[in-house]
């Protein structure tokens, strides 16, 4: 019942993680190599594409998306979608897609004559599933080692630890309160209801035993 | 242009039950906190109309209003974010 307990908890953290690493801003210092717009297919991967352009129409399973191609300082690449999010889901409530295309094809440079910029995006890149980073804006910033404190990211977190460990602090009062008396003579509660599996599967599994050729 | 709709209608769905939430809960506190009081100033009358009149004059208190700040600031946080990521 133990590991039961432990893996429950550590794919729910491990899943409220990947939900805030893949929803919160990030930035990524980078040079834009070109701009360009590709028409996309949607297909098992739609979940990890935002919305079409606010105020056109959405119904269609196939539209053409921005995208960003960048170089970054160490020389890996990294390509970015650049989609409205419009007032749906993350709440970045971006309205601005083609003026960012704009803002992101000026800035383009080579190697020999690089351009620094700062990427705000959220999401993922994974080539197994064709999904890219959402570009929300880009900034030029004086060099490649140039640092961004993620206020939002700061922010957003301290908000949330703030409401889990109220959260926690309540469940805790309320099951000293009102649940431990009930199951303190059974001893611990979590071994109690260990304990109470453990027999049910026994009965169940005397049962099938009771179908069983003997 | 108006995808705006669902999110403010249930938004506004969402943010009426924590305002009425908060209302209840915050009267209450009030009343725990007459009550006391009551007791502290030596039981001045009859303690039922003693927690009632100060009921009363917290409806009509600042401190009342300030719970419809539940609407205003999710409302003030989208404005600053379109602000934010469109405009700058």
């Amino acid at each position: 019942m133990r590991y039961v307990k432990w893996a429950f908890w550590i794919t729910f953290w491990l899943l409220v993680a990947a939900f805030f690493h893949y929803t919160l801003p990030q930035h990524d210092i980078a040079r834009i190599t070109d701009t360009y717009e590709r028409r996309i297919d949607f297909g098992e991967n739609s979940i990890f594409w935002a919305s079409p352009d606010v105020g056109s129409d959405g119904t269609l399973n196939n539209r053409d998306v921005f995208f960003i191609q960048t170089v970054q300082p160490d020389g890996d690449v990294m390509v970015y979608r650049n989609e409205d999010t419009g007032w749906g889901w993350p709440p970045y409530f971006k309205f601005d897609t083609s003026n960012l295309q704009a803002e992101a094809a000026d800035l383009r440079s080579t190697s020999a004559n690089p351009t620094w910029v700062a990427i705000t995006h959220y999401g993922w890149r994974n080539e197994f599933m064709s999904i890219f980073p959402n570009a929300v804006s880009v900034k030029r910033v004086e060099g490649p080692d140039a640092t961004i404190i993620p206020w939002v990211s700061i922010i957003v977190l301290l908000f949330f630890a703030a409401l889990a460990w109220g959260l926690w602090v309540r469940w805790k009062r309320f099951r000293a309160a009102r649940i431990d008396p009930l199951v303190s003579d059974m001893g611990d509660s979590w071994d109690a209801a260990g304990h109470n599996l453990n027999e049910r599967r026994g009965r169940f599994s005397r049962w099938l035993d009771s179908w069983k050729q003997k | 242009m108006f995808g705006f709709v669902p999110v403010f209608v249930v938004g506004f769905a969402v943010l009426s039950v924590v305002y009425v939430a908060v209302s209840f809960w915050s009267r209450q506190v009030r009343r725990r906190k007459l009550r006391k009081r009551w007791e502290e100033e030596g039981r001045p009358g009859d303690r039922e109309s003693y927690v009632e009149a100060g009921l009363d004059e917290y409806d009509d208190s600042f401190r009342r209003k300030l719970i419809l700040l539940v609407y205003i600031v999710p409302l003030a946080v989208i404005v600053a974010i379109i602000y934010a990521v469109n405009y700058m």
